[in-house]
């Protein structure tokens, strides 16, 4: 059998083609499904099925036993409720949200930072807190509460959960290799400056005092130093001359060798990497960080000293904050608040920060004794009293519209400063204007 | 014809149908609607006509994207035309042994891109040891700032390219090359030809269809790069974010619920078109050969 060519299967895929075109010119460019707040009569009710999302939390052993401890403890203390435990992995956990909140199908309780949060809060995805529990926020410590609220928008909405507070760590056994007090840890960003140049002199090549992260610390740091980043009206604003005093102090320390040659392009893992390796002496980090250094390089851990935070007088501590949040498609928002307002009550954070070196965001909790008690002598209990009395001056420095896409831009233009093919002032006012061409598109 | 027998061709065809019809010609259509439109996922969008071809084509970053990726293309893909076929000439030949060569070359196509990346990001670190080696031989008196600087970072993207590819296009070229009649070249022998030339005149003529299936397929290869330089050059595209691909580009713009879906799609659609054109160009360039 012959088969003639056939006009008919062009036909068929201008058809298809055409049916497919008139289809999707029906298919919705709708944004976000945002569903509707809960009446108070329905936020009191507590019972039925309830989605939690949690942040790759389900890998510690421990982590896991305490989730589905509480969520046990919670649905014997609330009968005939029952809340299915989804754990996302921290990559990627961003676009699976974004997808999920413009389906219209977010968990009924989401964990999130309020970098992640602050998009779909400015398009009111969440339920505000202030108005469906006002008592809610004085348990809280004021600087994490803030933490879910957007410029500009109304109300606060999420319920801030774990906390933690960078600590400045550094390897004692370097400091006194490069022929300083391994006792004292740097207090002000010129000591750690100082010191990172004396020990990367010292290490010739071989270990450096200092990784820049720009990645992790550069919007921080200036935060630090007492630079205004971002005005009421949404305006990036951190081309200051303090900004610039300090570009020109990291293209400096870059050029000179006291970061690492390749550091310019690297990322936090790098950094993080590089001091687990031994070749790099200090690296300002949570608490927790202890932990991987303990599991991955015990000979480092030995050798590591933690010291306060380093903020400029006058400055304010960072704090990373993570937080629960409630999408108003929910449609058990009762037994979801109830459910965050569990989660984070006293009792059960204080029994999470025995088993993570996080901080609790309830204030009743902080002020257990377990935070203040370093008498094990340990750099982790050590660790935990410092960045706890950190809190009542702390704040997420971060400001939330520093999305990745920002941050890249900003970054980039950073970078040409480091490596000398900007001028400190043409890179801060390049990555301003970056910046706010992609912030103002949004706002 | 009876009703049955129209209908079974199609019920056989139609688990392929429906998984083209969803993950291909959807998604495809969907792409061209929304280049259309000025669409996020927070915030919807509306049709706006050609605005966002118009906004690329004043965008910097656009024709920076597109001009990386079109050096991409001239770098690569020569590269991944000769060198394959080099490797698979001297892989080809049945002595003990070679089956270890030809695995060896073809293992980093089964590693993971990422992974690649990173064994090369150490490699070419200024302390490592492609910069070692350079010293050493006195070729170079600094260290290259492979990583950092904006041209070089590049040039050690398309290095990883042409490295993790060149297996892969062996293993086709090593087809081909079985299929070459072993005559040819005895004539070719018997009429004084040297290896040179039977190369020339023998396994050229004879490979050029698949010289002509790999140009393609590393072409359209090259157009879609992006682990490359996102595990090469982070997430910033190198200082200055220079060592953008459009993918790259892309991703970039259209990731994220505030991600302009919209723009991202009608750069989709220009990378489509480029590539299409692309490839119609080969196939071309290959007919005249032919028949010249």
């Amino acid at each position: 059998m012959t088969f003639k060519p056939r006009k008919r299967g062009f036909l068929g895929a201008i058809a298809l083609a055409s049916g497919l075109t008139f289809a999707l010119a029906g298919c919705s460019l709708e944004g976000v499904d945002t569903g509707s707040a809960a009446s108070d009569d329905e936020l009191a009710k507590v019972e039925g099925e309830i989605s939690f999302a949690t942040l790759e939390l389900s890998s510690n052993p421990d982590l896991k036993k305490y989730i589905e401890d509480s969520i046990a403890a919670f649905e014997e203390e609330y009968p005939g409720t029952e809340v299915e435990w989804i754990d996302v992995p921290f990559a990627g956990a961003q676009e699976k949200f974004a997808a999920d909140a413009a389906a219209g199908n977010l968990p009924d309780v989401v964990n999130m930072n309020p970098n992640f949060a602050q998009p779909l809060e400015r398009e009111g995805v969440f339920l505000d807190l202030d108005e469906a529990a006002p008592d809610l926020a004085d348990l809280y410590v004021p600087g994490a509460w803030d933490g879910f609220k957007v410029p500009g928008v109304e109300g606060s909405f999420g319920v801030p959960w774990y906390l933690t507070s960078e600590v400045t760590m550094y390897n004692a056994g370097l400091y006194e290799q490069s022929g300083l007090d391994p006792e004292q840890a740097p207090e002000t960003f010129d000591e750690l400056y100082e010191n990172a140049a004396t020990v990367s002199a010292a290490g010739a090549g071989a270990f450096y005092g200092l990784h820049p992260a720009l990645e992790n610390r550069f919007m921080t740091d200036l935060a630090k130093i007492g630079v205004p980043l971002i005005d009421e009206d949404l305006v990036w604003t951190f081309n200051t001359p303090d900004a610039v005093a300090h570009v020109e102090q990291l293209a400096q320390m870059y050029q000179s060798g006291v970061f690492p040659a390749d550091s310019v392009t690297q990322t936090l893992n790098d950094a993080k990497e590089g001091y687990m390796a031994g070749t790099i002496a200090a690296f300002p980090s949570g608490p927790n960080f202890l932990n991987g250094i303990e599991q991955n390089s015990p000979d480092v851990f030995a050798k590591t000293k933690v010291a306060p935070q380093i903020i400029a007088d006058g400055g304010t501590y960072n704090m990373s904050v993570m937080g629960l949040l409630i999408p108003k498609t929910s449609e058990n928002q009762g037994t979801a608040l109830a459910f965050a307002e569990f989660i984070t009550n006293a009792e059960n954070q204080l029994a999470l920060a025995k088993i993570a070196p996080v901080l609790p965001s309830v204030t009743d909790a902080i002020d257990d004794e377990f935070f203040q008690d370093d008498s094990d002598g340990t750099e982790l209990s050590k660790a935990r009293k410092l960045s706890a009395n950190q809190l009542p001056n702390a704040a997420n420095l971060t400001p939330v519209q520093y999305d990745d896409q920002v941050k890249n831009a900003v970054l980039a233009k950073i970078q040409l400063a480091l490596t000398g093919e900007l001028s400190a002032q043409d890179a801060l006012d390049q990555a301003v204007d970056a910046a706010n061409e992609i912030t103002g598109a949004t706002k | 014809m009876r009703p049955r027998r129209l209908l079974t061709p199609w019920l056989l065809l139609a688990p392929a149908l429906a998984v083209a019809l969803v993950f291909h010609i959807v998604p495809f259509f969907r792409t061209v609607q929304l280049s259309f439109t000025d669409f996020r996922l927070s915030s919807g969008g509306q049709y706006i006509g050609l605005e966002n071809f118009g906004a690329l084509a004043s965008s910097e970053v656009f024709w920076l994207s597109a001009g990386n990726t079109l050096l991409y293309v001239v770098v690569v893909v020569p590269l991944l035309v000769a060198l394959p076929l080099l490797l698979a000439l001297l892989v080809q030949p049945k002595i003990p042994a070679m089956p270890f060569f030809r695995a060896s070359f073809y293992t980093p196509v089964i590693a993971s891109m990422v992974v690649v990346g990173l064994i090369w990001v150490f490699l070419l670190k200024e302390q490592g040891p492609v910069n070692w080696l350079l010293q050493t031989l006195r070729i170079v008196q600094e260290p290259l700032p492979f990583l950092t600087d904006g041209t070089l970072l590049l040039f050690s993207c398309m290095l990883v390219t042409v490295w993790k590819g060149l297996g892969f296009y062996m293993v086709i070229y090593l087809t081909a090359l079985a299929n070459v009649p072993g005559e040819l070249h005895e004539a070719a022998q018997v009429d004084g030809a040297g290896s040179i030339r039977r190369f020339w005149s023998v396994t050229i003529p004879s490979v050029r269809p698949t010289m002509l299936l790999v140009g393609v397929l590393s072409a359209i290869a090259a157009m879609k790069v992006y682990a490359e330089i996102y595990v090469i050059a982070g997430p910033t595209a190198g200082p200055g974010g220079t060592v953008r691909s459009m993918v790259f580009t892309i991703r970039e713009v259209g990731s994220g619920f505030d991600g302009q879906i919209g723009y991202a799609a009608a750069m989709s659609l220009v990378l489509f078109v480029f590539t299409i054109g692309l490839t119609v160009v080969l196939q071309k360039l290959n007919r005249e050969n032919r028949e010249a």
